[in-house]
């Protein structure tokens, strides 16, 4: 379903992405961890198309080195930092695909569907009216992940979907990013620094350091993993071989 | 190194900055211009646009209109009273207002509020990661958000001239009569019998032309900013300041155009 290759990337003389190659089966939800700052925002935007690599190959939904809006009815994504449309109120956000487009729904239609998708992600229908410079961040997250899931597209990418949440709150989004992996038979990347979402979301880990894939495997064998990079990472301790100045 | 070899290695290169700069901007305008006529189009956004630049516009451009009728009837009065031909006062300002100061002043005037907010939006839009957000739900950014501001700009800018055309002649005429001494139906035949079509018509072309540059300077500046809330002011900064000296060089070159010969 996705597959990457080899994907370089740099940003003048700052090498991010030195050579990422992995692969993801439909259906499959892969979790990406990694210090901050190591290139997985700029990862996921590699394979949307939105940076392109300086060498590598992507290939999603049958598309190689596809362009943006080519992904558009396959892929939903949710960006790190929510990239809410300012000028719209909420439930237009979450409704912006499905009101254009060849298969544009009318508006009252569009905004039940917008509501639905709110519910989803914890939000209630008195917030579909404001703007998203109303919201807090958590509330913007979860607006963003509803207009993500919003055209229920086989392929969803989350940077960090639980950062900034209550406890509570992000084990919901955690259960219904299963639930959509699981029941609707998604294909889930999901960025996340919250060991919680590994554990809840994960089929498989991935780990990015020093610009390669360093380390995959199932999510139990991460959390029993004994290999120093990856465990001083999981448990989050300030010495090893992680440097802490980066 | 041989300091002048040095210099002009350096003038050299400042020249190649030059030029593509030039380039990208021209391609931009190409490529705005042919995303113009190709669907999908986005009518509500044009709507939007037109009350943004159109209408909210109207007071910043009748007030400039109205002062700058009122200097240039005393001014040209002090002018034409040195050859005894103070009847020439209401032709001529209303001459000066519609060809030049109109359009002009006008232009400026909208490039100042409508250049910088398109670009700080766009800049903002950009910086905030919405443009990428917009091109993975398919909508491409050219359509959605430089098109609209483009036509909406164009289309409204020559009913703004008009407008502050004709705020600038009542603002010469109250002057020319309660402070020079016309007599108001004298004053207004006076302008009416001498103003020509072309004289208004070619003031209406100008707005449309400056209304172009200014959505153009502020989407492509607003398209290419740079990251941050620095980038976004920086690009702001830079659409107002081009686009006022693309109006001003666009109206020469017009002026040459119309009116020579
Ligand atoms: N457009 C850009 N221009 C220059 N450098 C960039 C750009 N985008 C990202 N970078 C650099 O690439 C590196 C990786 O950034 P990225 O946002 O992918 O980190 P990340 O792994 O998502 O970190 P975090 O967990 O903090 O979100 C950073 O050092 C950043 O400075
Ligand atoms: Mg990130």
């Amino acid at each position: 379903m996705i597959r990457a290759q080899d994907i370089h990337k740099a940003f003048g003389p700052k090498r991010v992405l030195t050579g990422v190659s992995f692969e993801v089966a439909r259906g499959e939800s892969l979790v990406v961890i990694g210090g901050s700052g190591t290139g997985k925002s700029v990862l996921l935007k590699c394979l949307l198309g939105l940076e392109s690599p300086d060498r590598g190959e992507v290939m999603i939904a049958g598309l190689t080195r596809p362009r943006p809006h080519e992904l558009a009815a396959h892929v939903g994504m949710l960006f790190q930092g929510a990239a809410l449309f300012d000028s719209l109120p909420v439930w237009q956000n979450v409704a912006f695909r499905l009101m254009r487009g060849p298969a544009r729904m009318a508006r009252a239609p569009a905004r039940e569907a917008a509501l639905e998708k709110l519910a989803r992600v914890g939000m209630a229908p008195e917030s579909a009216d404001l703007y998203p410079a109303e919201l807090s961040g958590g509330m913007q997250k979860r607006v963003g992940l509803a207009r993500a899931i919003a055209g229920e597209p086989p392929i969803l990418f989350f940077d960090e979907p639980t950062a900034g949440l209550d406890p509570i709150l992000a084990a919901v989004i955690n259960a219904l990013i299963r639930e959509i992996v699981t029941e609707m038979g998604a294909t889930a990347v999901t960025i996340t620094h919250d060991m919680r979402t590994l554990r809840d979301v994960a089929d498989r880990v991935a780990m990015l350091h020093e610009g390669r894939l360093y380390w995959q495997g199932t999510a139990a064998e991460a959390l029993a993993s004994d290999d120093p990079v990856l465990t001083q990472f999981i448990q989050g301790r300030i010495d090893g071989p992680i440097p802490t100045l980066r | 190194m041989n300091p002048i070899l040095a210099a002009l290695g350096a003038i050299g290169r400042s020249v190649a900055t030059g030029l593509g700069a030039v380039g990208r901007f021209v391609t931009f305008a190409a490529l705005a211009l042919s995303h113009l006529v190709r669907p999908p189009f986005y009518g509500r956004e044009l709507a939007l646009q037109l009350v943004q630049i159109g209408w909210l516009s109207l007071p910043v451009v009748g007030l400039t209109a109205l002062f700058t009728g009122g200097a240039l009837a005393l001014q040209i009065y002090a002018g034409s009273a040195r050859f005894n031909a103070e009847f020439a006062v209401p032709s001529i300002t209303a001459i000066g207002m519609v060809r030049e100061l109109g359009p002009v002043l006008g232009g400026l005037m909208v490039a100042a509020r409508v250049a910088s907010s398109i670009a700080a939006e766009i800049g903002t839009m950009k910086v905030s990661e919405q443009i990428d957000a917009l091109r993975t739900l398919a909508t491409d950014p050219m359509k959605y958000l430089v098109a609209p501001r483009i036509v909406a700009a164009t289309l409204a800018m020559p009913v703004l001239v008009a407008v502050g055309d004709a705020i600038g002649i009542l603002g010469g005429y109250s002057v020319g009569v309660n402070r020079l001494g016309f007599d108001g139906p004298t004053y207004l035949r006076n302008t009416m019998d001498f103003l020509e079509f072309w004289d208004v018509a070619s003031g209406l072309v100008k707005g449309a032309v400056f209304g172009f540059l200014v959505a153009l300077c502020g989407c492509y500046f607003g398209m290419h900013s740079g990251r941050g809330a620095q980038g976004v002011g920086e690009a702001t900064k830079t659409a107002v300041v081009l686009a006022s000296i693309l109006i001003l060089s666009a109206n020469y070159i017009l002026t040459e155009a119309f009116f020579s010969a």
